[in-house]
C-alpha cells in the first residue's frame, strides 16, 4: 500500500552539508548548530559503542565536534562529510580507549591481590554478557571494525575511508575479530550444544 | 553449532553492545559552545580555526620525496655510472618499481626474522615498530605507480595485513594473536610470493630492525 507523502510547506529547505559548511566557515553560528544537528546521532552512537560509558562518551564526542569546527576549513569533501565527523570521533575514541587502558593497568598494578579463597567464576553464562566481554577484550582496531560493521552495519568500503585502510583490510580485521570471538565463546558454545 | 549459526547470533547479539542511550544534544552542545567562547576568548575568532595547510599536497610531495630518495638510493647501488645519468620516459616507472622491490625484500627479510622469533617467544615491541615503518612505506607505494601491476598491488594489500597485525602487537598480546598472524602469513602465501617478488641476489639496502 503507498503512502501519500505529507509536506510541511513551513519546513525549511534542506541544506546541503557544502552550504553548511561555508557558512559555518564564513563565521555563522546558526550553521554551526545545524551541522551539528545533523551528525551527531551518528556520531554519538558510535562513540558510545567504543565507550561504553554515557560520560566518557559525551566528552569524546565534544573532543570530535571542536575538532572538526577547527579544522573544518582543512576538510576537501574527499569523502562524505559524516565519514570524515566518524573519522574523527574513531581517531578520538582510540587515543581515549588507550588512555583508560593505561589507566586501568596502573590500577590493576596496585591493587591485584585477589583475596585468598576466592575464585573468579562466571556470574552469568548468558551470550551478550560473554560476547560484551569478548568484544571488549578484541584489540582496539578490531573491535572499532566489528563495531562499525556488525553492530553499527558500516559497509567495509565507509569502514575503509574512515579508518584509512583498504576495504579488504577491513574485511580480514572483520574476518579475525570474529575469529577471536568464536574462540573466546568456544566453551559457552560447547556448553549450549550439550 | 556452526560458524555460520555462531556468527548469525553473535551478530543478534552484538546489536545490544554498549546499547546508546538517547543523545544527550543539548548537554553536549552546551560544552561545545563554551569550548569556542574558551577559543574565541584566546584566539579572537571561533573555535580557533586552523588555517587551511594543504596537507593532502604535502603529504603527497613528503610521500613522493621519500619514494623518490629510496629509488635514487637503489639506483646508485644497482645501477653503474654511465647508466644512471640516463634519463628515458620510463625512469619514474623503473623508480617506483625498484623502490617496490627494495620494499618487498626489507619485508621478506623482517617476516623471517619475525617468524624465527616467534618460536624464540622474544619480546616483539621491537618488531612491532618495525613492522610499523614498513606499513607507512606500504600504504605509499599502495597509492603510487608501483602498484598497479595486479600481482604487485595484490602482495601489497596481503602485507598490509601481516604488517598491521604485527603492529598492534603489545607485550600483552596472547598466543592467539600470534596464531592469528602464523595463519595470515601461510594463508595467503605471504612468504613464498615475496621471494618469487624479490629478484634472487638482490638484498635490502636499508636495515629493518
Amino acid at each position: 500500500m503507498s503512502h501519500i507523502q505529507v509536506v510541511d510547506p513551513y519546513a525549511p529547505e534542506p541544506v546541503s552539508d557544502a552550504e553548511l559548511i561555508d557558512r559555518v566557515l564564513a563565521g555563522d553560528p546558526s550553521a554551526e548548530r545545524a551541522l551539528y544537528d545533523a551528525h551527531v546521532d551518528r556520531v554519538f552512537r558510535l562513540v558510545y559503542r567504543m565507550a561504553g560509558d554515557l560520560d566518557r562518551a559525551q566528552d569524546w564526542v565534544q573532543e570530535t565536534f571542536i575538532r572538526a569546527f577547527q579544522k573544518l576549513g582543512e576538510f576537501r569533501g574527499e569523502s562524505a562529510l559524516s565519514t570524515w565527523l566518524c573519522s574523527i570521533a574513531i581517531s578520538v575514541s582510540l587515543n581515549g580507549l588507550r588512555k583508560v587502558k593505561r589507566f586501568r593497568e596502573r590500577e590493576v598494578a596496585l591493587d591485584d591481590a585477589v583475596p585468598v579463597g576466592f575464585t573468579p567464576r562466571e556470574a552469568d553464562p548468558d551470550l551478550k554478557i560473554r560476547l560484551a566481554r569478548a568484544i571488549d577484550d578484541l584489540p582496539d582496531g578490531y573491535r572499532a571494525v566489528f563495531v562499525m560493521h556488525d553492530v553499527e552495519g558500516f559497509t567495509h568500503e565507509e569502514i575503509g575511508r574512515t579508518l584509512g585502510v583498504q576495504p579488504g583490510t577491513s574485511k580480514a580485521q572483520l574476518f579475525r575479530a570474529r575469529a577471536k570471538l568464536r574462540t573466546a565463546l568456544a566453551d559457552f558454545v560447547r556448553d549450549r550444544d550439550r | 553449532m556452526s560458524d555460520d549459526q555462531l556468527d548469525e547470533r553473535l551478530r543478534e547479539a552484538a546489536r545490544s553492545y554498549n546499547a546508546p542511550p538517547e543523545t544527550p544534544r543539548e548537554a553536549m552542545w552546551a560544552r561545545i559552545q563554551a569550548a569556542g567562547q574558551r577559543d574565541r576568548g584566546a584566539a579572537g575568532q571561533r573555535f580557533a580555526r586552523v588555517r587551511p595547510l594543504r596537507r593532502q599536497w604535502t603529504r603527497w610531495a613528503v610521500a613522493a620525496a621519500a619514494i623518490l630518495a629510496l629509488g635514487i638510493g637503489i639506483g646508485r647501488v644497482s645501477v653503474g655510472p654511465e647508466t644512471a645519468a640516463w634519463e628515458g620516459p620510463s625512469a619514474n616507472t623503473t623508480t617506483y618499481r625498484l623502490a617496490a622491490q627494495e620494499h618487498l625484500s626489507q619485508s621478506e627479510a623482517f617476516l623471517t626474522l619475525f617468524r624465527t622469533s616467534l618460536e624464540e617467544r622474544t619480546d616483539h615491541r621491537l618488531a612491532s615498530a618495525s613492522a610499523r615503518q614498513l606499513l607507512a612505506t606500504n600504504r605509499l607505494l599502495l597509492d603510487s605507480p608501483a602498484a598497479v601491476e595486479p600481482a604487485t598491488r595484490l602482495l601489497l594489500e596481503d602485507l598490509e595485513l601481516v604488517l598491521a597485525e604485527i603492529a598492534q602487537l603489545s607485550p600483552r598480546s596472547k598466543e592467539q594473536d600470534l596464531q592469528l598472524i602464523r595463519d595470515g602469513m601461510e594463508r595467503g602465501n605471504v612468504m613464498p610470493r615475496l621471494r618469487t617478488a624479490v629478484p634472487a641476489g638482490s638484498a635490502p639496502t636499508q636495515g629493518v630492525l
